[in-house]
């Protein structure tokens, strides 16, 4: 692989760009591929093969060649509302999972870019601040301020727009309050029972880098439930 | 879902290049059985035999660098490596969990 690749791809990768590596290994030619873009002419017959491989999201090579494939997808997006202490641990957890991270919370004290640096942090309500970031299926939103006012809004932006997993931090009591706020609000009962409240699975802990913890754990097996 | 649980492998081999290293690039290309470390699964080696990554859960890193490292010396830029199941009388090189892989090996020309 020539240097130029390598340093287009680790471009493309800060970017969130969705490409494929190609690589011949009969002779070791390799470039990079975004679907719908012009291929680079000596892998132009493979193109279909390629197109096939992106789109299901498979590495491998192709049968029957020595043409192999590498596919890289734009990272899951994770929303944290609240800049608390269980957040500055839940950032250093997810630090290596390759999810793009943004934290919201209207509080300046909290927002501050000290507390979180290296991390997009929107000192804003959830409502203005879900404009800044463009979310689908493949976000999640972990909210832990359980302050009704900070965490309702965006619990409420999360179930409307089908994040893959919402979690809510907060005791039985508090969740089962927040649930029925929900209610009120005219959201429908199985997408509340979506919701993971309390947050995070059963490991125990109590201290902040523990339930950080267990709710990264959570996160990733939401990730692969449906695999 | 699927993401793309990338490990930073390449930024690192980019810092390697940056730093004057000689570095060859291994990533898992075929994977049969039970293999450790999924299709994609890298890591990299420069000419003083230091080593980032795991392209298995360390049962064939160690040939990984002796190969990369034969590379070097022999001037080449690529070759592909297959790795079978282990026997006891070589059980330094090979899959002890019972699964096959295949290895690229490229090098990053500067």
């Amino acid at each position: 692989m020539k240097k130029e690749l390598l340093n287009e791809i680790i471009k493309k990768k800060k970017k969130k760009i969705e490409f494929t590596i190609i690589t011949n290994l009969e002779n070791g030619e390799s470039c990079i591929y975004e679907k719908d873009k012009p291929i680079h002419k000596n892998f132009k017959k493979h193109q279909e093969d390629i197109n096939l491989c992106f789109d299901k999201k498979k590495n491998g090579i192709i049968d029957g060649t020595n043409i192999f494939v590498e596919n890289y997808i734009k990272p899951i997006k994770v929303i944290i509302v609240g800049a608390v202490h269980i957040a500055q641990y839940l950032v250093s957890f997810v630090a290596n999972l390759n999810f793009e991270v943004f934290i919201i919370d209207p509080r300046g004290y909290f927002a501050s870019k000290k507390r979180f640096p290296n991390i997009k942090v929107i000192n804003k309500w959830p409502r203005e601040a879900f404009s800044e970031i463009q979310t689908d299926k493949n976000t999640a939103l972990i909210a832990l301020t359980h302050d009704p006012k900070i965490d309702d809004p965006a619990l409420q932006f999360a179930m409307n727009n089908n994040f893959f997993y919402i979690g809510a931090l907060g005791s039985k009591k508090t969740h089962t309050n927040r649930c029925q706020r929900l209610v009120e609000a005219n959201f429908p009962k199985e997408s509340i029972d979506k919701i993971c409240g309390p947050i995070g699975i059963k490991l125990g802990g109590k201290s902040a880098p523990e339930i950080a913890l267990s709710i990264t754990a959570q996160l990733v097996s939401e990730v692969y439930k449906n695999k | 879902m699927k993401n793309s649980f990338d490990e930073k492998i390449l930024d690192e081999a980019m810092d390697w290049v940056e730093a004057n290293k000689t570095v060859i690039l291994a990533t898992v290309i075929q994977t049969w059985g039970s293999s450790p470390r999924p299709i994609g699964s890298r890591m990299i080696v420069n000419e003083k035999g230091d080593f980032s990554g795991s392209v298995s859960g360390g049962c064939v890193e160690t040939a990984v660098v002796r190969e990369s490292l034969k590379l070097i010396k022999k001037n080449k830029n690529s070759k592909k490596i297959e790795f079978k199941v282990s026997n006891e009388s070589a059980w330094e090189v090979g899959l002890a969990c019972g699964g096959e892989i295949a290895v690229y090996l490229e090098k990053i020309i500067k």
